[in-house]
């Protein structure tokens, strides 16, 4: 701690602006750092961020895995005692990271500032509102149907090319976007660190089962019912993954078109997994309303997503429901939105808060390679 | 004094260290003082102190001073078990009605013991903050002041056959006594109601009340005096093991949005203090203060130089955030952040003392008519003055020069009408 640090006061002002106005509360008598069940040992989390932050040490927060190791619980926020909200500090840098390592930074200004709100939904509605008008269903051409008369959105909006093709050049982007992100993270925490472990697979792998299995989140006191809420949602997000694995078989190799029976497989997981959607949803949703005093309700980019979220779900089910009595104009106007939200969904998870999931997952990475994890609650000097 | 040559009627609320000094100052100058005062015993706070600064020595001397001034003053009215129930009036014309509760023992009483070896009915000492017990008649602590004996009635069984009233040889029980209000005028009021410790089991993660061996500033006070429940041997409350390691938690309460707001002022000091008193035990001892900021304002810097320079006192600055009891014995475990060895670090000592911060009592307890600010201080008006830890968190010389303050300001009153 030789070098002279110098302050930057508008990179401060930009996480305070970002929904870290709590920022300059802190008076660092580190409280959180011990109630925090997530911060390890050695150089634990967040005290040393929010001093980061203070100063507006933009690097130091930058090539930081532990301002991803933070799952949010609010535990940090609910005990500080100057109302400082580490947690939502510790978003809000989360946030401008985002926008660091995610290009284009253009869609995370779009994604992250609620004037552009209109414009990102704009942009899919008019997309697909445009495809309608190339078949010409605005001119006078009549909607078809699907092989047995019924009511068939894959007749309204064929998937080749309507569909697929759309989706998987914004699909493609949304990886090529995470990839150049993760990369520059990665290479950015591991400057000048050697890695304690070399067996980074194995990293990956464990990694990976502690998401599966929420390990890390359940280490929350304060906010368990979080843990529970989101592993809804994310076994959701798998349930439909593969969902769309099953129905892309069906249409690419078995030629089979939609709509399916609801007694058939794809259906059953597809429903299964709307549900789980739309609960985990409403729970996350309650869970936030409920601890809003202690913990903080979060920023708009927090809510921007959960609303993504759970406008697919609802869109979907719509859309389903719909279809099945045979509701045109609705129906199809619910399927439009679906794909609209879905569409932001994909679209815009390198920007949006959906990026946590390859950006934690990085940190997390690096902290099994670092042997960076948290204190075992049995472990006692 | 008047200008009619009557003297200046003043009314202290609260005959702690703070309200002693108003009213005697007061009544040295020719005014007649009426003192209010809750507890059956004047002293407040600082009678149940072992050493006070700035002279870390006993505060009992001090005290004694006070009370001989009072025995000699003719100009001083006061009663204990009190409390003012209403003031009306203004400047200069204050009607306030005074309730004073039954003490069940009258002034025969020679403090000889008898009716407290006859009771059957252990009670936790208040005293003493329950670390020890006493009976439902005692004598609040030895050097009492007036020194009488007093029944807890609420804790006395509906069935007792009150065998204390045979003991005492000096008919000074009487259990028909009753509470009596009383109207008195006055040209101006002192407040001096001072504080109480802040409740440490509202920290929900520090322990107090569910961990053993978790114990707040005050409680060490008692146990270090040579009247507390341990004879003045600082002993750990599980099992009376003499304590060789020990955590002071700072700011246990004080500074802290979700309890007390500001700053406590004294719990630096007092726990820079209780290391000492640990270290004349126990030269060996280990002592570990946590804190956020040591603050020793003033001339008070001194002291913590002193204490610095004493081998076996570590001072590491980060906030303990929980404390665990050790699975193995009835040691506890505290959790900190060395912030500035940037380390999470977890400290097994026999005993944590909780620093914590004084509440004043208006927070939860208000004297009719008096206005209070949030966080529970007095607000002083025309007529009306606060003196001591009722105005602002204070240490005990603090309060002493502000009650003098204080004092004055309610002799103006009688010299204006």
């Amino acid at each position: 701690m030789d070098k002279v640090v110098k302050p930057d006061l508008q990179f401060a002002k930009e996480i305070i602006k970002a929904g870290g106005e709590s920022l300059k509360k802190c008076y660092q008598c580190s409280t959180c750092t011990v109630v925090c069940n997530l911060s390890p040992e050695d150089k634990p989390f967040p005290r040393k961020e929010m001093l980061y932050a203070q100063w507006g040490l933009k690097e130091k927060l930058f090539k930081n895995p532990d301002i991803w190791l933070c799952h949010h619980c609010g535990d940090c926020t609910a005990y500080c005692p100057r109302g400082a909200k580490p947690g939502e500090v510790l978003g809000a840098v989360r946030k401008l990271m985002i926008k660091n390592y995610s290009p284009p930074s253009f869609l995370a200004n779009w994604v992250a500032d609620p004037k552009y709100l209109l414009l990102i939904f704009l942009i899919p509605l008019l997309f697909f509102l445009g495809e309608m008008a190339l078949l010409g269903y605005f001119s006078g051409v009549e909607i078809p149907r699907g092989e047995n008369g019924e009511m068939s959105y894959v007749a309204f909006l064929p998937p080749v090319p309507w569909i697929d093709i759309p989706f998987m050049a914004i699909a493609g982007f949304a990886v090529i976007c995470f990839y150049l992100g993760v990369k520059k993270y990665w290479l950015n925490l591991t400057e000048g660190v050697e890695l304690q472990r070399k067996d980074i697979y194995n990293c990956i792998y464990e990694t990976i089962k502690d998401i599966l299995l929420h390990k890390k989140f359940q280490l929350c006191t304060l906010n368990k019912n979080r843990s529970t809420a989101h592993l809804l949602v994310l076994y959701a997000f798998i349930g439909l993954t593969i969902t769309t694995g099953i129905a892309a078989f069906y249409e690419w190799v078995l030629k089979w078109e939609a709509p399916y029976p609801q007694t058939n497989i794809v259906k059953i997981i597809g429903n299964i997994s709307g549900i789980a959607l739309i609960i985990g949803m409403l729970l996350i949703i309650a869970n936030r309303t409920k601890n809003a005093v202690k913990q903080g309700l979060g920023s708009y980019f927090d809510w921007l997503l959960i609303v993504i979220i759970f406008a697919v779900g609802i869109t979907g089910f719509l859309a389903e429901i719909l279809r099945e009595a045979e509701v045109e104009t609705l129906g199809y106007a619910s399927y439009i939105a679906h794909l609209v939200f879905v569409f932001a969904l994909f679209a815009y998870a390198p920007h949006s808060k959906m990026a946590h999931m390859v950006y934690r997952t990085t940190a997390m990475v690096f902290a099994k390679t670092a042997l960076r994890e948290e204190v075992k609650k049995e472990e006692a000097a | 004094m008047h200008h009619n040559g009557s003297p200046t009627r003043i009314l202290v609320i609260g005959g702690g260290f703070s309200g002693l000094t108003a009213g005697i100052e007061a009544a040295e100058t020719g005014a007649e003082v009426i003192i209010v005062e809750k507890n059956p015993y004047l002293g407040g706070r600082v009678a149940q102190l072992n050493k006070y600064f700035p002279k870390i020595c006993p505060p009992l001397c001090g005290l004694e001073i006070n009370f001989r001034r009072i025995k000699v003053n003719p100009k001083i009215t006061f009663y204990t078990m009190a409390q003012v129930e209403s003031i009306s009036g203004g400047p200069g014309d204050y009607t306030v009605n005074i309730k004073i509760n039954p003490r069940y023992v009258n002034s025969n009483c020679t403090a000889c013991n008898a009716c407290y070896e006859a009771c059957p009915v252990e009670i936790d000492s208040e005293f003493n903050f329950g670390l020890n017990k006493t009976k439902v008649i005692h004598l609040p602590f030895e050097q009492s002041f007036p020194l009488r004996y007093v029944v807890d009635r609420k804790s006395c069984p509906k069935d007792c056959p009150a065998p204390c009233i045979e003991a005492c040889k000096y008919n000074a029980i009487d259990f028909n006594l009753q509470s009596e209000t009383i109207e008195i005028k006055v040209d101006s009021i002192i407040l001096a109601t001072g504080w109480k410790p802040y409740d440490a089991s509202k920290i929900d993660n520090l322990g107090f009340g569910n961990v053993k061996n978790v114990i707040t500033n005050m409680m060490l006070e008692r146990l270090a005096s040579k009247n507390g429940p341990t004879g003045g041997q600082i002993l750990r409350p599980s099992d009376g093991k003499p304590v060789e390691k020990i955590a002071f938690v700072q700011c246990a309460g004080s500074r802290d949005e979700n309890h007390l707001p500001f700053c406590s002022y004294i719990c630096c000091l007092a726990s820079l203090k209780h290391a000492l008193y640990l270290k004349e035990q126990n030269p060996d001892a280990e002592v570990f203060i946590y804190y956020i900021d040591i603050r020793t304002p003033g001339r008070y810097e001194k002291f913590y130089n002193q204490l610095k320079e004493q081998g076996g006192v570590n001072l590491i600055k980060g906030k303990v955030a929980a404390i665990e009891q050790d699975p193995e014995s009835d040691d506890v475990i505290v959790t900190v952040e060395d912030m500035l060895n940037f380390r999470k670090i977890k400290q097994k000592v026999d005993m944590v003392v909780l620093a914590t911060g004084m509440q004043p009592e208006g927070l939860e307890f208000k004297v009719p008519g008096i206005k209070y600010a949030i966080d529970g201080f007095v607000i002083e008006a025309d007529g009306i003055y606060s003196a001591g830890c009722a105005k602002n968190p204070m240490d005990v010389a603090g309060c002493g020069k502000d009650s003098t303050g204080a004092a004055l300001k309610a002799i103006q009153i009688g010299g204006r009408r």
